[in-house]
């Protein structure tokens, strides 16, 4: 049972290769299928792919120009064999946590209608590159939100969403799981972690402005489409803030 | 009305944009977003940017004329929600483009209000973050 993971990479020449290893520790979950698009990294991300690539042959690099990540992650979903059975997403500095597929392709097992599950993620601003855990003194905050990391598609769900929207810069994710959601797929909200989401300073946008523009685009396409089709549902209780319990946002 | 007809978005936690002319509003603080018909859209366009409620009334839009009754009604559940404040300035004059726009529209003045997204608006990964650190904006509950 082959499952593909598809990495976009755009300059992570730090990060790349612990996430590369969080996903390769779980070879034993699944045939593994390790999909990174090099999305013209000007860095050495694409060396440090190779060099894991040479003690493991499930990672495949694919270069191309700088084009943005939703065209990366389409590119990704290009390269998808015609025997991959499951997909899922890592962003190229994040951590997937080990067991974490096995744990979620056993719920699959036993439920054969199943589309799609749906895991927590833990924010974490200090990681340890050698364990693959958050340090003990990270701040860490854990919550079910906006993630590709955190699904685990069934190969037909992924067919039946088509591409990514290349017209946004970012929030593409976003626009991608409200229309998995609205559609209403068979999914189990699974009440673990399953990735890391490494909190640093190059993956905050310097342009807030953009960043809330992309949501809202995001927003507007899903108001926009489920005025059109009455049958597509809000995505009531998927998203949710876990822990810690007693925070709040200012 | 209010002794004031000119109003401005009440917070920066009110962020908005327009796409195709459709507004789209999202409140940070409360998580929830807000969506309007085609008419609904323009008047919060005008609205939040200072024009005159009253230059509103008697204008064509939503296939019909703007009553005052309606435009109050309307002006009112955007206070209510949070969205808009009095203010005591000067009107802005209404842009002749969304004139145009207004009298295009064909649908009546509404607004709906949205929290499936409450959680995910409010944490991650659009609220503004601390710097140089990156993590979302939180303190701790009293």
């Amino acid at each position: 049972m082959k499952l593909s993971v598809i990495m976009p990479v755009y300059n992570r020449e730090r990060y790349v290769v612990s996430a590369l290893r969080s996903l390769v520790r779980q070879r034993d979950a699944a045939d593994l299928d390790i999909i990174v698009i090099d999305d013209g990294s000007t860095d050495g991300s694409a060396e440090a792919v190779r060099s894991m690539m040479r003690e493991t042959p499930c990672i495949r690099l694919f270069q191309q120009s700088n084009m943005g990540v939703a065209k990366a992650r389409n590119a990704g979903l290009r390269q998808l064999p015609p025997d991959a059975a499951f997909v899922s997403f890592l962003d190229s500095d994040d951590i997937s946590l080990a067991g974490r597929f096995k744990t979620d392709l056993a719920r699959f097992k036993a439920n054969f209608g199943l589309e799609l599950t749906y895991s927590l993620m833990t924010l974490a601003d200090r990681i340890d590159d050698e364990r693959l855990e958050p340090t003990a003194d990270s701040r860490t905050m854990t919550l079910r939100g906006i993630s590709l990391g955190t699904a685990l598609f069934k190969r037909g769900l992924v067919d039946r969403m088509g591409q990514f929207d290349e017209d946004f810069e970012q929030a593409e994710d976003t626009d991608y799981l409200l229309r998995v959601f609205e559609t209403a797929p068979n999914y189990e909200l699974v009440d673990a972690v399953a990735i890391y989401y490494r909190r640093h300073a190059g993956n905050v946008t310097k342009e807030h402005s953009g960043r809330v523009r992309n949501h809202l685009r995001a927003i507007h396409k899903s108001m926009r489409r489920r005025k059109a089709d009455p049958s597509l549902r809000e995505v009531q209780g998927i998203f949710e803030l876990k822990s810690p319990a007693d925070w709040q946002m200012l | 009305m209010h002794h004031s007809d000119v109003y401005a978005i009440s917070s920066k936690d009110i962020v908005f944009e327009s796409f195709d002319g459709e507004a789209v509003v999202l409140d940070l603080s409360s998580g929830k977003y807000f969506g309007f018909s085609d008419s609904g859209s323009r008047i919060w366009q005008a609205l939040s940017s200072g024009v005159d409620a009253q230059v509103l009334i008697g204008l064509t839009a939503g296939a019909s004329t703007i009553g005052r009754a309606e435009l109050e009604g309307f002006v009112s559940q955007l206070l209510e929600l949070g969205l808009l404040v009095c203010l005591d300035a000067p009107p802005q004059p209404l842009p002749s483009e969304l004139l145009a726009e207004l009298a295009a529209t064909s649908e009546p003045l509404t607004v709906s209000v949205h929290d499936d997204l409450a959680d995910l608006i409010i944490v991650d990964p659009i609220h503004e973050v601390e710097e140089p650190v990156g993590w979302p904006a939180v303190k701790q509950a009293s």
